[in-house]
């Protein structure tokens, strides 16, 4: 048993690790050039590969995956020189980062050569002074400043070589001189919470995926609560009648169901109850934020289509595990005791067939959140799913990693889940 | 010849059971008739595919979807069971009616407990509570020598050995105390020390409860030591029956004749006596012949037994089921020509020098601890001792068998020596190469000269490709002649085992056991070894094709001169077939010689143990008894000093109760030039035990 | 014996062919699975019909949009005018029967579906073979990275690679092939872990044959039937994956229509013409039941088979 568990937890910390690997590289190779799609097909080479820079784009990918993964704060707070923290900015509710200058918050800013410090006050608003002699000058002869900007990334400041970059504002870009050589964009990484800022809307990630997670465990869980008990109860009547009519029929419907992409299955029931009967919002268009909870009849439909998907399969698999177990010789003992057909069926056979359905099911689960992503675009839901699938389509990869890697967490748990209950339903490995 | 107060519990009358098929139906049982008695033990024989367990699941009506009764009656204490409905029935199994069949392991729910499993007979049939069934189950497992019954209801069935996985199940089917206990080849999974054990039990079992017992199994000597009246069945019916020792000692129909001549005596040796098959094989259902389902295959049939069905009929004490049974006498049986010819005594290799030489051999394998520790990689490394110093050599041309129960290590130390595993320590030497290594380690040559015949004849070859190919593989791969002969050579192997050309192209699936098992011999003898290890090549046949193959084995032993390994549980056989034997427990040869001193005293104590228990054909041998307590040690940590110590019935004769068993290794002693036997015991005191097997009157 | 001999010669030994045709044939004996043949080869036809003729070119914008079923266009028109049959007709091809490749116009032989199946269970035998019959750390290993592969929710996994990628029929076949690969070698693992048990592994090992040979000649051909199953059933996972791609937007790329991509545009119009919707749906779900059927049958009819 101890066994079993330490071996689950290491494969699953080696697996996690393999899966953010994995999911790095294809990004790192395949997302393409980002920066066409932020700043638009006009914009000109120069503008694009400035605009890299600031993302912090321009370092080596291993360095960058390490920055995702850990964060890069105690990386840029060594160059800065100063502890490096975060406040919360009382106007966006988002956290900021600051240097601690002796008990001081402070950021800086270079305005016409000149290096100002904004200094954070107690009610969160900022006050600037010009601050001297913080420049220092390297080997080559280059006056340079290592600092934080307003835009939560440390910068390499470098007087006097009339450096340009181009700024991102919401007017445009804009070109800024004599300014910033290096940037290090900062993040606490995967690991401590921050999974960076998503590039099509310029906010953390965190934030705005936590309401889409919300909506999805609630369609994936409401149809969880649906399938579980229905599937295994038709599963474990067509696996007694094995053969007879009632499994053929269970069988074939559920073999049709599960055959069934959820987009085939999920437009029928659109025009069935949204166009024919008018009975169901054809539609899950979230008008606010919680609009589930006021309106329940606008997840009817995604659930019913992942129910459909989902049930056919489960079915199958424990109808499966129960023909084999009727069929197995300590079956034949019970039955061979005397024991009452029923008494066979729920204390010898059941607790046996669903030990195999179980792990399989919760493998399963990922195509389940396959499912999901379907459904979500099919109804339009603002859950995960649309959310992976909108950054994707966009190559918002900050958000598609947070997204997957959050996905790939679920799918790994419900596995680890599912082996825990494998353990305690079969006493061989128990007691072992 | 009936007795008054033994009123029939179970009366079958002509029985017939179908199953259906696609197209048709098949009857695996065509005409069965018994009766059995209260307080009697009533054994079924016969081989496989005679129907024997179909007899049983008739009886219970549990024949599923698709089987059920074509004709005949059951009558169970009067009551007519064919007749009777599902419910009436459920209240009679398990009550009335109990069952115990093969596999313990897979007779009970894997995640119940026993005590569970036990309790629910109570409670479901006779409606008593929890408590008191559980004291009555607690008291049952007791009956069954369980040892620390409450302990063991607590448990899971993987918790506990086969043997006492049996005791529950038997514990469990005597629960209600049921009129008719029906045993389906129950011992047959369970070592011979084991299963000696078993078989003790269900006759003191019988006396006591005064139950009914049918009783099927394949294996002649557990009949004759258990049943007091045999039923005797071939391809569906019924062909002979009477008292155990009335068809012993004057078998009537030509089959159990048949099977009679085909198994080894216990002690009986190759060089004195020969082994008959039956020819040909058990019909399957809906292929049978019209006359004697027998004739095909009888020495003796002539035209009306090719035409007329005999029925089975009375004469003397017996009933069979045979037109000649008056004009037979079994005593006169010569063997037709196409019998194999006897092989003359094995002609003395000419160098007595020997082919394979083993020094102080170990082999062990490391275990995978279970705690978080050994999961690092940070525990103590442990080992199987699977074998441990074996030392033994083999001369050219001779046999060596190897015998032990299950565990014992004879398996690890035939897969050492052909190389599938690394051995420890110690030195192997064959043919003056050294082989201590696994086959990477060896040479081409060495590998071609050592090849082995395998135990199942189901996974003996592979199913994907024909025989030719199979044993032409050998062929191509040593190049033993050249590419333009391998046909020819092919064809020569296929004969050599009798089996002629036709075969070349036939898949495994469309063969026989023994057939596999004869093509398996081709392949091993395709490179032209000298030494074949055979790992119980004989004991998944049945007896008439295990004759057979052992005589076919005799033969090209003869013709090439080959060395043989001969590894196998049936001391009936080893005794047969070898001229060497050694005795393993527990990873160590406890006792080594010629085959003929290991049969008779001088014995080591678990060599005399293991005589005792097998299960002897004839009903009137005294046999010794002497039973081994507890279960088989693990090979994680064997007892110090002896390895037997622990379940030593002799350990007594020593001085202090033995306790320099426990603490010292023991020596060699040598009662014979050859003869080593691996004990405390001096000599002397081993030479005054008795033979296990007397017989009376006429030895 | 020689009577037995001759009475054999005389029955020529049955030619691969016909044993081929006999192990096929089995699948007669099951009814469900029988139908889901005629299903499958009711598309694999019409797939062969298109090479050849469609009632119009399947991309003119010849006709009224969104026509309801007449005599001129059997099963309507789309939202562009185009002819639904022909359209449905010529979808047949990328998934069954043609990959197109990226350089200029070349075409090969087998569509994405099967060459994706084929894929995963080249790699995924390869691995399970190696993990199964080589155990200890090989298996370790390959298991943690299958693990890992698995761990991801195979349209993430789609996702992803589309997205690093790009669209094209190559890079379906490549998704297909690694979300496939580790079920498949899990499966061949596991009948691998059961072959090697057998004696004949033994005897092959015992004439030190090499460990290639025991994989692929000894133990791989035993594994064929369940493998065989199980890739009739990838085959019907595939087109419901390129269905669901196509739906999505990100399937096979155009000129060739893609039954997803039809299901997706006509959704658009669905209060318009709600059957345009429903033939491409009908089609993808006839063929993924209908191998599932054929793959459900052939699996019982093996099993009896073996027994």
């Amino acid at each position: 048993m101890a066994r079993f568990i330490a071996r689950s937890i290491l494969s699953t910390i080696t697996t996690m690790l393999l899966v953010s690997m994995a999911l790095f590289l294809l990004l790192e190779v395949g997302s393409g050039d980002i920066t066409v799609k932020i700043l638009g097909v006009f914009s000109t080479p120069e503008q694009r590969a400035s605009y890299r820079a600031q993302l912090g784009l321009n370092a080596p990918a291993w360095q960058r995956y390490v920055d995702w993964l850990i964060g890069n704060d105690w990386r840029a707070a060594k160059r800065v020189g100063y502890p490096l923290v975060t406040a919360t900015n009382p106007q966006t509710d988002e956290k900021d980062w600051w240097a601690d200058v002796d008990g001081q918050l402070t950021r800086w800013k270079l305005e016409d050569g000149h290096l100002q410090a904004l200094e954070r006050q107690a009610d969160g608003s900022t006050t600037s002074h010009l601050v001297s002699g913080k420049w220092q000058t390297n080997a080559a002869g280059q006056e340079f400043f290592w600092g934080l900007d307003n835009k939560n990334n440390a910068v390499k400041w470098v007087r006097g070589e009339g450096s340009e970059v181009w700024v991102l504002t919401k007017a445009g870009l804009r070109k800024a001189g004599d300014g910033p050589q290096e940037y290090i964009p900062l993040r606490k990484g995967l690991l401590r919470g921050d999974p960076g800022k998503s590039l099509q809307y310029g906010r953390p990630v965190a934030v705005t995926l936590f309401p889409r997670v919300r909506n999805t465990a609630i369609l994936a869980g409401v149809a969880f609560l649906f399938i579980m008990p229905l599937a295994l109860f038709f599963g474990i009547i067509a696996g007694i009648n094995d053969g007879k009519p009632l499994d053929r029929f269970i069988s074939i419907t559920s073999l049709g169901a599960t055959a069934t992409p959820e987009f085939v299955s999920g437009i029928f029931l659109i025009l069935i109850f949204g166009i024919w009967l008018k009975a169901l919002p054809a539609v899950s268009i979230f008008l606010s934020d919680d609009a589930i909870f006021k309106d329940p009849k606008l997840i009817a439909l995604p659930i019913l289509t992942l129910t459909a998907v989902e049930l056919g399969y489960i079915i199958r698999m424990t109808r499966a595990s129960m023909v084999e177990v009727m069929d197995s010789a300590y079956i034949r003992t019970a039955i061979l005791k005397g024991m009452p057909y029923w008494r066979v069926v729920l204390r010898h056979a059941v607790r046996n067939a669903l030990m195999a359905p179980i792990t399989v099911i919760m493998l399963h689960v990922n195509w389940l959140i396959g499912g999901v992503v379907v459904v979500e675009v099919i109804f339009g839901f603002p859950g995960l799913g649309k959310y992976i699938y909108d950054a994707a389509i966009f190559g918002d990869f900050n958000a598609v990693e947070a997204a997957a890697m959050l996905t790939v967490t679920i799918a790994i748990a419900t596995r680890l889940v599912g082996d825990l209950a494998y353990t305690f339903l079969n006493p061989r490995i128990r007691y072992s | 010849m009936v007795d008054n107060k033994a009123s029939p519990v179970l009366q079958v009358k002509d029985l017939a059971v179908a199953y259906k098929i696609r197209g048709g139906e098949i009857e695996a049982v065509q005409d069965a008739s018994f009766v059995i008695k209260r307080g009697e033990a009533y054994g079924i024989v016969g081989e496989s595919g005679c129907g024997k367990s179909t007899v049983a699941w008739a009886v219970l009506n549990f024949l599923g979807a698709n089987g059920y009764v074509k004709r005949g009656q059951i009558k169970f204490l009067g009551q007519e069971l064919t007749q009777k409905s599902k419910s009436e029935l459920r209240l009679l199994r398990g009550d009335q009616i109990a069952m115990v069949y093969q596999d313990p392991m897979q007779a009970l729910n894997p995640s119940m407990r026993l005590g569970d499993q036990m309790k629910e007979v109570l409670t479901i049939h006779r409606g008593i509570s929890d408590a008191e069934a559980e004291k009555r189950c607690a008291k049952m497992l007791e009956r069954v020598y369980m040892p620390d019954p409450v302990n063991v209801m607590k448990r899971y069935p993987h918790q506990i050995s086969g043997g006492q996985q049996q005791r529950v199940v038997i514990g469990m089917a005597l629960l209600n105390n049921p009129a008719l206990l029906i045993m389906d080849e129950p011992t047959t999974a369970l070592d011979v020390t084991v299963e000696a054990a078993v078989l003790d039990l269900i006759a003191e079992l019988r006396h006591e409860y005064d139950t009914a017992i049918m009783y099927i199994t394949h294996n002649l000597g557990v009949v004759a030591r258990v049943a007091t009246r045999v039923g005797v069945m071939y391809a569906g019916e019924m062909v002979e029956q009477g008292t155990v020792e009335e068809i012993f000692k004057n078998p009537r129909h030509p089959y159990t004749q048949g099977l009679m001549r085909c198994v080894p005596k216990l002690g009986a040796n190759k060089s004195e006596s020969i082994l008959y098959p039956i020819p040909g094989r058990v019909p399957p259902p809906g292929n049978r012949p019209a006359g004697c389902m027998f004739a095909p295959r009888c020495d003796y049939a002539d035209n009306r037994c090719q035409e007329e069905h005999p029925a089975l009929r009375a004469l003397d004490n017996v009933n069979v089921r045979c037109h000649l049974a008056e004009e037979i006498d079994w005593r006169q049986w010569t063997p037709t020509e196409d019998v194999i010819a006897p092989p003359a005594v094995i002609a003395q290799a000419a160098a007595d020098q020997p082919i394979l030489e083993a020094k102080s051999l170990k082999t062990y394998y490391p275990v995978k601890g279970s705690s978080l520790k050994d999961v690092l990689g940070l525990g103590e490394k442990r080992f199987v001792k699977a074998v441990e110093d074996a030392t033994f050599q083999i001369k050219r041309g001779k046999t060596l068998g190897v015998v032990g129960e299950s565990g014992c290590g004879k398996s690890t130390l035939v897969k050492t020596i052909i190389g599938l595993e690394d051995s420890t320590g110690g030195d192997v030497k064959f043919l003056g190469f050294d082989i201590t290594g696994n086959l990477s380690t060896r040479d081409e040559q060495v590998i071609k000269e050592l090849q082995m015949v395998f135990q199942n004849p189901d996974s003996t070859m592979n199913p994907t490709y024909t025989v030719g190919q199979q044993i032409a593989r050998p062929i191509r791969r040593f190049k033993t002649v050249p590419n333009d002969q391998v046909r020819a050579e092919v064809v020569n192997l296929l004969e050599t085992m009798r089996l002629g050309a036709n075969y070349f192209d036939r898949l495994p699936r469309q063969l026989s056991g023994g057939e596999k098992q004869r093509v398996g011999i081709a392949r091993a003898l395709a490179s032209r070894p000298d030494l074949i290890l055979c790992d119980e090549p004989v004991s998944a046949l049945d007896v008439s094709v295990q004759a057979a193959v052992l005589n076919l084995l005799l033969e090209i032993q003869q013709k090439y001169d080959t060395t043989l390994v001969f590894i196998a549980h049936d001391l009936s056989v080893v005794r047969f077939f070898s001229d060497e034997i050694a005795v393993m427990y527990l990873g160590q040869i406890m006792e080594i010689g010629p085959a003929e001193a290991i049969y008779a005293p001088p014995y080591h104590p678990y060599t005399e143990a293991l005589l005792s228990a097998v299960p002897v054909p004839d009903p009137t041998a005294k046999q010794k008894h002497i039973r081994l307590q507890g279960n088989v040690p693990s090979a994680i940590n064997p007892p110090a000093g002896c390895r037997f110590h622990t379940r030593c019935p002799r350990r007594n004769l020593l001085p202090n109760g033995g306790k320099i068993c426990q603490t010292e290794i023991p020596p060699w002693r040598e009662p014979d030039d050859e003869h080593k036997i691996f004990c405390h015991l001096p000599t002397d005191t081993l030479t005054t035990f008795e033979p296990v097997i007397s017989k009376e009157g006429n030895g | 014996m020689e009577a037995m001999q001759s009475g054999l010669k005389l029955a020529a030994p049955p030619s691969r062919l016909r044993r081929m045709w006999k192990n096929i044939s089995i699948i007669f004996d099951s009814r469900v699975g029988t139908i889901g043949m005629i299903m499958v080869l009711f598309w694999i036809v019409t797939a062969l019909v298109s090479l050849f003729w469609t009632p119009y070119p399947p991309n003119a914008t010849d006709f009224i949009q969104n026509t309801p079923p007449n005599i001129q266009n059997l099963l309507g028109t789309d939202q562009l005018g185009r002819d639904i049959l022909s359209r449905l007709m010529q979808g047949t091809q990328v998934i069954l029967l043609k990959t197109r490749l990226p350089w200029g116009k070349a075409i090969l032989p087998g569509g994405v579906a099967i060459w994706g199946v084929l894929g995963s269970v080249t790699l995924g035998a390869v691995l399970g073979l190696n993990a199964g019959y080589r155990g200890g750390w090989t298996d370790q290993i390959i298991m943690q990275f299958l693990d890992a592969l698995i761990a991801f929710p195979v349209i993430v996994l789609y996702l992803v690679v589309i997205a690093a990628l790009g669209q094209g029929d190559l890079v379906v076949i490549v998704a297909i092939t690694i979300t496939g690969a580790p079920g498949v070698a899990r499966l061949v693992r596991s009948l691998t872990l059961d072959i090697k048990t057998r004696d004949y592994i033994r005897a092959a090992e015992t004439r030190a044959e090499t460990i290639w040979y025991i994989m692929f000649k000894e133990i791989l051909p035993n594994a064929r039937g369940p493998l065989l199953v199980d890739s009739m059933l990838r085959v019907g996972y595939a087109i419901f994956a390129i269905g669901t791609l196509g739906f999505l937007g990100i399937g096979l790329p155009p000129p060739d229509p893609d039954w997803g991509n039809m299901v997706n545009e006509a959704r658009r119009s669905i209060f318009a013409n709600p059957l345009a919707v429903v033939w491409p749906s009908l089609a993808i779900a006839s063929l993924v039941i209908g191998l599932n059927l054929f793959a459900d049958g052939l699996r019982e009819e093996l099993s009896r088979y073996q027994k």
